[in-house]
């Protein structure tokens, strides 16, 4: 519960406060965002089938967006950085698929 | 994004939790595992570390969404486009502005040229219409005031003839006369006079006395020219009749004749 309500506060925060994001971070904010949402719907998952532990879900969360930027940032450098991260994105969307679909198979039998 | 939270790394049983997108069918869920999981952890909340940390990171994660949601509604597509693509975007708006000032300068040029005619041709139409006024007045198309004076001529015994009405004709001209007319009858450049019977023809047409010149022109010229001794007035007193000069200061000749197009003469002036 918790949980979630600290997801609607960052929301909340974000929309209210518009904080300004350094030029540096700025192109690797989206895939860092569908990085987190690939690692909660991990989360979610693993909650679901009774194996969650927190320490796994902190790692593979900062883990997930730490690589995601770095991919994107060694794309850039290399100069195919929209590709790469076309890339990134479709994986990532992968994942989150095949995790809804678990969490779905849980939720609702089916 | 970046680093939040470290240091904790508990052994974690299994308290379970995350950030369920819509919990609508959950919580009412009879003996499930996975939906008893789920209402568990959402319902009743406790405050536990890993809920804590989770909390943590899904607050940084719901941050960064709307961080992002917002930049990209609100300053268009170019705030996440990349280096090469913004440096490609502003080559083009730069040659795009290049030729739409060329097109610009263009348009202007020819505005300015279509001015330019557009006056000319308005003071060639007013000169024009200025020098039909004036050529008019001369040719006897249009009427014509302004001061001068009339000359009455009685002749009761029909004794004038054309050639006298023409001698004074010339006087006035010669004084600076700019318009005259006869009883009704308009003089031009080709005007002509002849002996009738009991009168004189103007231009063909009869006049009768007594004979009423109306004449534009200086009055202080016109007068004297036909009071001179042995001048208009002097010769047709002598014929007895009767000749009175009134200066005005408004005289109307409002006599009209048409233009006439010249069969022969054509203008040798291009």
């Amino acid at each position: 519960m918790i949980a979630v309500l600290g997801l609607v506060v960052g929301v909340v925060v974000g929309l209210l406060v518009r904080p300004e994001v350094p030029a540096v971070v700025e192109p690797y904010l989206p895939i860092a965002v569908v990085a987190a949402l690939d690692a909660v719907f991990g989360g979610l998952r693993a909650m679901l089938d009774g194996i969650f532990v927190d320490k796994v879900f902190v790692v593979s969360f900062l883990s997930n967006v730490v690589v995601a930027a770095l991919i994107v940032f060694l794309g850039d450098k290399l100069g195919v950085g929209a590709q790469l991260s076309t890339g990134v994105v479709v994986v990532l969307g992968i994942r989150i698929f095949s995790n809804a679909a678990a969490i779905r198979r849980h939720v609702f039998r089916a | 994004m970046s680093d939040e939270n470290t240091p904790q790394e508990p052994p974690a049983p299994r308290p379970a939790d995350a950030g369920a997108p819509g919990p609508q069918p959950g919580p009412t869920a009879p003996a499930m595992t996975g939906r008893q999981r789920l209402a568990a952890g959402l319902w009743p909340p406790r405050v536990t570390r890993a809920q804590l940390i989770v909390a943590l990171l899904l607050f940084v994660l719901g941050l960064g969404l709307a961080i992002q949601v917002r930049s990209n509604s609100d300053s268009s597509a170019l705030r996440g486009a990349r280096q090469e693509d913004l440096v490609r975007i502003l080559d083009e708006l730069d040659g795009r502005t290049e030729r739409l000032e060329d097109e610009k300068q263009r348009l202007e040029d020819q505005r300015k040229e279509l001015e330019n005619s557009s006056d000319q041709a308005e003071e060639a139409r007013k000169q024009t219409v200025e020098k039909e006024r004036q050529l008019g007045i001369l040719a006897g198309t249009v009427a014509a005031e302004g001061p001068g004076i009339t000359l009455t001529v009685s002749d009761p015994k029909h004794l004038v003839e054309s050639d006298m009405l023409l001698d004074a004709i010339q006087e006035l001209r010669a004084a600076g006369a700019e318009a005259i007319q006869v009883n009704g009858v308009r003089v031009v450049a080709g005007t002509y006079f002849s002996d009738e019977d009991g009168g004189v023809g103007v231009d063909g047409k009869k006049i009768t006395q007594p004979y009423e010149f109306k004449v534009i022109g200086r009055p202080q010229d016109l007068e004297p020219a036909l009071n001179i001794p042995g001048g208009v007035i002097q010769t047709l007193e002598k014929e007895q009749a009767t000749a009175e000069v009134v200066r005005s200061t408004k005289i109307v000749v409002d006599a009209l004749r048409a233009a006439k197009q010249p069969d022969y003469a054509r203008s040798s002036s291009s």
